[in-house]
């Protein structure tokens, strides 16, 4: 097992731009802050437009292929910057010590490939090109899939959505990475699958020791599978802390985020909902970018920079300058 | 009056024939009584969708009957011909798919609203603009292109489209799937607005967060066959197919921590 408490990842002040010939840079992302520990499993969560995978991008270095730039900050993998790393670097990185599992999973394996054919690829990233056979067979033991010799020879559109997510976890695993990526992993899969991928992550991660992101928009799943939760908000991280501090939410978004959730609502009770539209990328008003939605607004949240997570790292910290008006809520 | 609004008989939908040939509807039975909010839960590749398509008339079923107040629906090729067309609306799934990306959000609803009632131009603009704020679409975003809005906006666009015919029924066929969570908990809010209104409503979802909030009463779909149907409040506290209760335990968050609690004394 690997140490506990440890940063394996820590992303410190990074701001996120899309340069532009004619026009000046557009900022996506202003601020991230996070860590992510050893054998952790953090969740990301914010609406859509949030930079949610945009950070994830910056994680797997794939985030100047996608037109990106990391403006200024840090991206600290196990004690190296990453923020400034090249091709190579990233390439003895990406599908080795860090995976990823990409958001569409019915879209995610290559089509013209057999299954076997994914996974060898995928193992042979490692260097080592012994057993390969083998080793994708103990795999798809690992994710669970059943009839393993059946399945090595079907092509992707013979699986079930659930199936090809299962296979494309096995890729990302190939490797034994220290970092797991999963971007909405569960999107456009049926619940009851949905909650077979949260079981699998969580076993791998108590078997494994791998340490796995998750990013999604659902609070509930968060809440269930995640030892730790990052609120994010138009490109901003607004609150970092654990599932059980969460529970009492220090910034208003989140309280907000938490009050619009249908799990816990009475039938036909009126849903709350959050005052109009996350503001778009290149629409940022000075001060918080939250103060146009916030009931609580003061005035001096709508000056200077959007406000820093206040706190220690691995504290609850929260982005708000008011959490003494927060009762108000 | 008929004493249902909507109703199925035995409906069953087959596609293909031979070695091909998919039931994907099973002798599917369903009432809709005026103002009652129902819903169709199950999953992928249960034939919620395809019951939809043949409630909403855009499906002939194989075998069975659509009633719409005591007259069947489908005649022929036809299907709720004369003043039935209007009163059945749907709303579909994909907002991005849905809207026609080269017209305004004004100007598909008024488009729509044309058709219906055959009026003018500028009296279509004035009801869709009507329509359209009261889906919380202010002027200045009911000018926009689908691609300019959010897809929140995009599925308020696609209701006030669905409402333009003025109907009776609104067949909504997973609207939240594709929106984020506060857009979802916006839509939800307009729905039980349209039913205080007096407007019925079949809600067609996996989510099934979204059928416990919104319908009086549920039918369990699986594999094309109504495994599980009643109040939607007994089911969810109470469900008696090993199936209902294992979709129950799936829905991570508090509800399913209760089901899943049942599931595993048993």
């Amino acid at each position: 097992m690997s140490t506990p408490n440890k940063p394996l990842i820590q992303i410190k002040d990074v701001v996120i731009g899309i340069p532009h010939k004619r026009r000046p840079t557009l900022i996506i992302v202003d601020k991230a802050n996070f860590d992510i520990n050893y054998g952790e499993m953090v969740g990301i969560v914010g609406e859509s437009g949030s930079g949610k995978t945009m950070i994830c991008r910056t994680m797997i270095g794939t985030l100047e292929r996608r037109g990106g730039k990391i403006m200024s900050g840090e991206v600290i993998f196990e004690g190296q910057n990453l923020a400034k790393a090249n091709d190579a670097t990233w390439k003895s990185l990406r599908g080795k010590s860090i995976g990823y599992v990409p958001q569409s999973a019915l879209a995610g394996p290559n089509p013209v490939l057999i299954i076997e054919a994914q996974l060898a690829e995928a193992l042979r990233n490692t260097g080592d090109t012994k057993n390969i056979k083998a080793r994708s067979k103990e795999l798809l033991d690992l994710v669970k899939i059943r009839r393993v010799d059946t399945v090595m020879k079907q092509y992707p559109y013979q699986l079930s959505g659930g199936m090809r997510q299962r296979v494309m976890i096995a890729c990302a695993l190939a490797t034994s990475p220290k970092l797991l990526i999963a971007d909405e992993p569960t999107t456009g899969l049926d619940v009851t699958v949905q909650s077979q991928i949260m079981d699998l992550l969580k076993e791998i991660r108590s078997t494994t020791g791998t340490a796995i992101v998750l990013i999604s928009h659902d609070l509930a799943l968060i809440d269930e599978v995640c030892d730790r939760v990052v609120v994010m908000h138009a490109g901003a991280t607004v609150e970092v802390g654990s599932v059980k501090e969460l529970e009492k939410p220090r910034h208003p978004y989140t309280i907000a985020l938490n009050s619009s959730r249908i799990d816990v609502a009475k039938p036909g009770s009126e849903l709350v909902t959050i005052k109009g539209n996350a503001p778009s990328v290149g629409e940022w008003n000075p001060g918080c970018r939250f103060a146009e939605r916030c009931s609580i607004v003061q005035s001096d949240c709508k000056v200077g920079n959007h406000p820093v997570l206040i706190g220690a790292s691995g504290a609850h910290q929260s982005a708000c300058i008011h959490t003494e008006l927060l009762e108000r809520i | 009056m008929a004493e249902f609004l909507l109703e199925a008989k035995n409906v069953s939908v087959t596609f293909g024939s031979g070695s091909t040939k998919v039931e994907a509807v099973k002798n599917c039975s369903l009432t809709l009584r005026s103002g009652e909010p129902i819903g169709i839960v199950g999953e992928s590749g249960s034939g919620k969708s395809t019951l939809a398509r043949v409630l909403a008339g855009l499906q002939v079923p194989t075998e069975g009957e659509i009633y719409f107040n005591g007259e069947p629906v489908y005649k022929g090729s036809k299907s709720y011909t004369g003043e039935a067309r209007r009163q059945v609306q749907m709303v579909f799934q994909d907002p991005y798919g849905s809207l026609n990306p080269q017209l305004t959000g004004l100007n598909a609803v008024a488009e729509a609203v044309r058709i219906h009632d055959k009026t003018n131009k500028e009296e279509s603009e004035n009801r869709a603009l009507k329509l359209l704020r009261r889906m919380g679409i202010a002027e200045l975003d009911a000018i926009k292109k689908p691609r300019q809005l959010s897809g929140g906006q995009r599925q308020r666009v696609s209701v006030a489209r669905a409402l333009s015919a003025n109907p009776t029924v609104l067949l909504a066929d997973e609207p939240t799937s594709a929106i984020d969570q506060s857009a979802q908990a916006q839509l939800l809010n307009l729905f039980r607005g349209l039913l205080d209104d007096g407007l019925s409503i079949v809600l067609v979802s996996h989510d099934l967060g979204v059928i416990r909030y919104l319908t009086k009463r549920v039918y369990v779909m699986k594999d094309g066959v109504f495994v599980e149907s009643g109040i939607t409040e007994e089911i969810f506290n109470d469900p008696r197919e090993e199936y209902t209760k294992l979709l129950l335990a799936s829905i991570p968050g508090e509800l399913g921590v209760a089901a899943r609690r049942k599931l595993n004394k048993i």
